[in-house]
């Protein structure tokens, strides 16, 4: 197989989820109130916020766990939830900036050849699942790193992993077992 | 029968007497033992005068306690809940089993993998039913019969990828591997149902035939079989000179046109659909012999071709780089719908600063500002756009540019591979870079643990843009009011009836599942009015005519007693049901005029739940009837319904509810499965 220095492949992180604790109560319709860009569920429970400048959604429960959502990278996200929290305190709320951690990191890639997905699959059972009645990609989860990667048959892959390192070794793993099935050129 | 040592005289001759159950010393004449246990097979005499074997067949697993006292006690007295399950599930699935045409070899091995299952633990947490299915449906695929797991779902009213969920669970832990399917074997069953007569095998050879070559131009990876299966017999039929519309097909197919569509236009760009029919089937012959070579030959010779006037329209167009960016500017936005995937982005940047923005765009990696990755994607953009254009003029043929706008990765196969060999190491580096970046950056987060805030690099004033000043907060607070005033008065309601009940001292915390409530039973004094008042209390249609119910109560006298006869033998679960599906299908009214007095001993026979239910029958049915002479009015108890809690969902539903489900439909679907169905 070659070596993986030898291919660029370029994985575009798309989404990272983090959650932190603000170790305090707070009160939903003040925030509802008093914030812009927001949206309140009184029936769930949550307040949405939107921030601008580092672009994400953050789910604010009353309990003071927040889940923030949309940011492109491991940063912005550490960023972000760090101007939202600086925003509630603004608000009058006295909140503390603990348990932060990234949850979820979703990146795709293009691999530059098609791929044989039922090959794959019957290479790889039974770790891969390819079930084309429900869903047009073959899933594959990789246990240690608890990441699981999506493969189409036109080349791209979806990677989700706990943490960005995760997703970069996952993809390094796959590689040569994609290049194995990979379909002759058209 | 061990013969042993006599304990008092030492002798080893010892008698044994099945009969008496005795085990005597020859010796000394004590007895050693007594009551011997026999395990042999005794006979008895038959009223006939045959004999049969005393005993009886245990299974091998289970206790096998159940004393079976009499004829036929229920089934569901002294057994385990484990056998209780399985057979259950037995039934279950020869039932759906029996619906799917699936022989009995395939049932019982679904029987088998539903006891796997079931010792796992897997159907805890689950519908039974779901588990049956993909029970159902992992047999299906490794015997390979032509179901499919839509056909599943509807026979069962489930959302399809529930089903599979279940599925595919159950074949992972089952570590079953389920061969992948073959749309071939779809063809026979669709051919079958679109009825070609005599020439149906003809069709389906066509059909088969069409398929294989999809398969071989992959368009099948990533497809649900049935489209392809869908679109290969609409061009076999057509073929043969049947006028199958696309609606027949996607009736028996189930997927939607615009995949039928979608797919025939995939196959059209395939050069197969160049030929002519005639030149199909044989060439096609031809091809059996000698598979890939043939189109696979015909691409790389169209690729290298590609390759040989790129090279040469590189060298010749080294000079001229400002005016081909132009020109590729303009083809860019006149082919900007057409371009999809990652590229289509950098057609809407901005004209001027094109390479740099698709530079940055372009790796998308976390830096961007490495200087090396700028130099090399501006070398990458311009080599492609050329190749880019190259190709658009090249694209004479419509099948190649067809090919290009949907798959665009695919055509810049060749030129990218080979401008990626000069460029790998700026692009891995730079990820390895990015890699080690948020590496260091945890080390940093540690900092704060202990919960203060890291003030650095938020810019306070843009945070209190988020916030509105007070003018804005009225003005939102009092819109939201308005908007959710009835959610607010039900809070409102809540905390007073909660505040009421703690100063009475009966406060409960309520609990998210609460039982149903029992509602108040219906008096009324004609059979018509305790059914008006049901359905109004249920509240499940406001879309019912009430005359018309009415109506149906005065017809309909006669037939009523003939069903009532032959109704009467049965046992006392399936009286009860009968009658109350007679009801349903002979109309409300019809039963409940004469009925409704016998209906109500009925009734509530089951509510009270006595299996000696049918005694409990037998001794009302004598009882309506010196009732039935007093015609007017019945004070005798009022008509108690059963009150299903799930009844609300209906509603949602659907609209138009029949009949039966006004009446309580959900207690007939259990009974389905015993009765023939009347």
């Amino acid at each position: 197989m070659e070596p993986n220095n030898d291919v660029a492949l370029d994985i575009i992180i798309t989404n990272v989820v983090a959650v932190f604790r603000t170790r305090c109560h707070l009160n939903l319709r003040t925030i509802a109130r008093e914030g812009s860009n927001v949206i309140y569920k009184p029936e769930v429970g949550k307040v949405l916020m939107k921030l601008r400048k580092p672009r994400i959604t953050a789910s604010i429960w009353s309990s003071g766990k927040i889940i923030c959502t949309g940011a492109t990278s491991e940063e912005e996200a550490k960023l972000g939830a760090r101007r939202l929290a600086r925003c509630l305190q603004k608000l009058g709320f006295k909140v503390k900036f603990t348990d932060y951690k990234v949850v979820n990191v979703l990146a795709v890639c293009t691999m530059p050849f098609q791929i044989q997905l039922i090959e794959f699959t019957k290479n790889n059972r039974p770790i891969a699942s390819y079930e084309p009645e429900l869903h047009p990609a073959a899933s594959y989860r990789i246990k240690n790193l608890k990441a699981t990667v999506q493969i189409f048959s036109t080349g791209s892959i979806t990677v989700t992993g706990p943490n960005v390192q995760f997703v970069a070794t996952a993809v390094e793993q796959i590689y040569p077992l994609l290049f194995e099935c990979k379909m002759a050129a058209r | 029968m061990s013969s042993r040592v006599c304990k008092t005289c030492g002798c080893a001759d010892i008698d044994i007497d099945q009969a008496r159950g005795n085990a005597v010393c020859m010796g000394c004449g004590s007895v050693l033992e007594d009551n011997i246990i026999v395990s042999e097979v005794t006979f008895v005499e038959n009223s006939g005068g045959g004999s049969s074997a005393v005993g009886q067949f245990v299974s091998s697993d289970g206790t096998g306690k159940t004393p079976v006292l009499g004829s036929g006690f229920h089934t569901s007295i002294g057994k385990e809940s484990r056998t209780q399950t399985l057979q259950n599930g037995k039934r279950h699935i020869n039932n759906l089993g029996h619906q799917l045409q699936l022989n009995q070899h395939c049932l019982d091995t679904a029987f088998n993998f539903f006891k796997m299952a079931v010792s796992k633990h897997l159907t805890r947490g689950r519908k039974m039913a779901h588990v049956i299915a993909a029970c159902l449906y992992l047999v299906c695929r490794t015997e390979g019969t032509p179901h499919m797991l839509l056909d599943l779902s509807d026979l069962l009213q489930v959302n399809v990828y529930v089903l599979g969920r279940t599925f595919l669970l159950l074949a992972r832990e089952l570590c079953i591997n389920a061969p992948a399917i073959d749309p071939c074997l779809y063809i026979p069953r669709f051919a079958h149902m679109l009825e070609f007569g005599d020439k149906n095998h003809e069709v389906s050879m066509t059909a088969l035939r069409l398929l294989q070559r999809m398969k071989r131009d992959w368009m099948h990876t990533g497809r649900r079989p049935s489209g392809l299966c869908g679109a290969a017999l609409l061009v076999a039929a057509r073929m043969h000179e049947f006028r199958r519309t696309v609606k027949e097909v996607i009736g028996v197919v189930k997927v939607c046109e615009a995949t039928l569509r979608k797919r025939l236009t995939e196959f059209e760009d395939t050069p197969t659909s160049q030929l002519t029919i005639d030149e199909f089937m044989k060439v096609d012959l031809e091809q059996e012999c000698d598979p890939p070579s043939f189109t696979a030959g015909q691409r790389k010779l169209r690729l290298q071709q590609l390759e040989q006037e790129l090279a040469k329209k590189i060298d010749e167009v080294q000079g001229e780089i400002c005016s081909y960016q132009d020109e590729i500017e303009m083809e860019l936005e006149n082919s900007r719908p057409k371009l999809k995937g990652i590229y289509a982005s950098y057609t809407k940047e901005d004209t001027q600063d094109d390479t740099l923005s698709v530079a940055s765009g372009f790796p998308g990696n976390e830096d961007g500002e490495d200087e090396e990755l700028v130099a090399a994607a501006k070398h990458l953009n311009k080599d492609f756009c050329r190749e880019l254009l190259s190709e658009q003029d090249e694209a004479d043929s419509g099948a190649e540019s067809g090919a290009e706008s949907e798959q665009p990765t695919t055509s810049r196969q060749p030129p990218l591979a080979s401008l990626l060999g000069p460029l790998p190491t700026a692009a891995s580096l730079g990820l390895s870079d990015s890699i080690r970046q948020c590496i260091a950056e945890k080390e940093d987060e540690e900092n704060s643990e202990h919960g203060e805030l890291d003030l650095n690099g938020i810019d306070d004033e843009e945070i209190e843009r988020y916030i509105l000043n007070e003018k804005e907060v009225k003005i939102k607070t009092d819109l939201w009011m308005k908007q959710n005033a009835d959610y607010l008065k039900e809070q409102k309601e809540k905390e007073e009836r909660i505040a009421k009940e703690k100063e009475l001292g009966i406060y409960k915390e309520q609990k998210p599942k609460r039982p149903p409530k029992k509602r108040e039973p219906i008096r009324a004094s004609t059979a018509g009015e305790a059914i008006e008042k049901m359905l109004e209390q249920k509240k499940i249609s406001s879309k019912i005519n009430y005359d018309v119910l009415r109506d149906l109560n005065k017809k309909g006298c006669s037939p009523s007693h003939q069903s009532e006869e032959a109704v009467t033998s049965p046992t006392s679960k399936r009286l009860a049901s009968r009658r109350k599906r007679n009801i349903a299908a002979l109309g409300l009214g019809n039963q409940v005029s004469n009925m409704g007095k016998r209906l109500k001993p009925l009734i509530s026979g089951p509510t009270i739940k006595k299996p000696a239910g049918d005694q409990g029958v037998t001794s009302t049915v004598p009882t309506p009837t010196p009732e039935v002479s007093q015609p007017v009015v019945v004070e005798s108890g009022p008509v108690v319904y059963e009150d299903v809690p799930d009844e609300e969902d209906d509603e949602d539903e659907e609209p138009c509810v029949s009949a039966m489900q006004l009446m309580g439909g959900n207690d007939y679907g259990c009974d389905v499965d015993d009765d023939e169905g009347i």
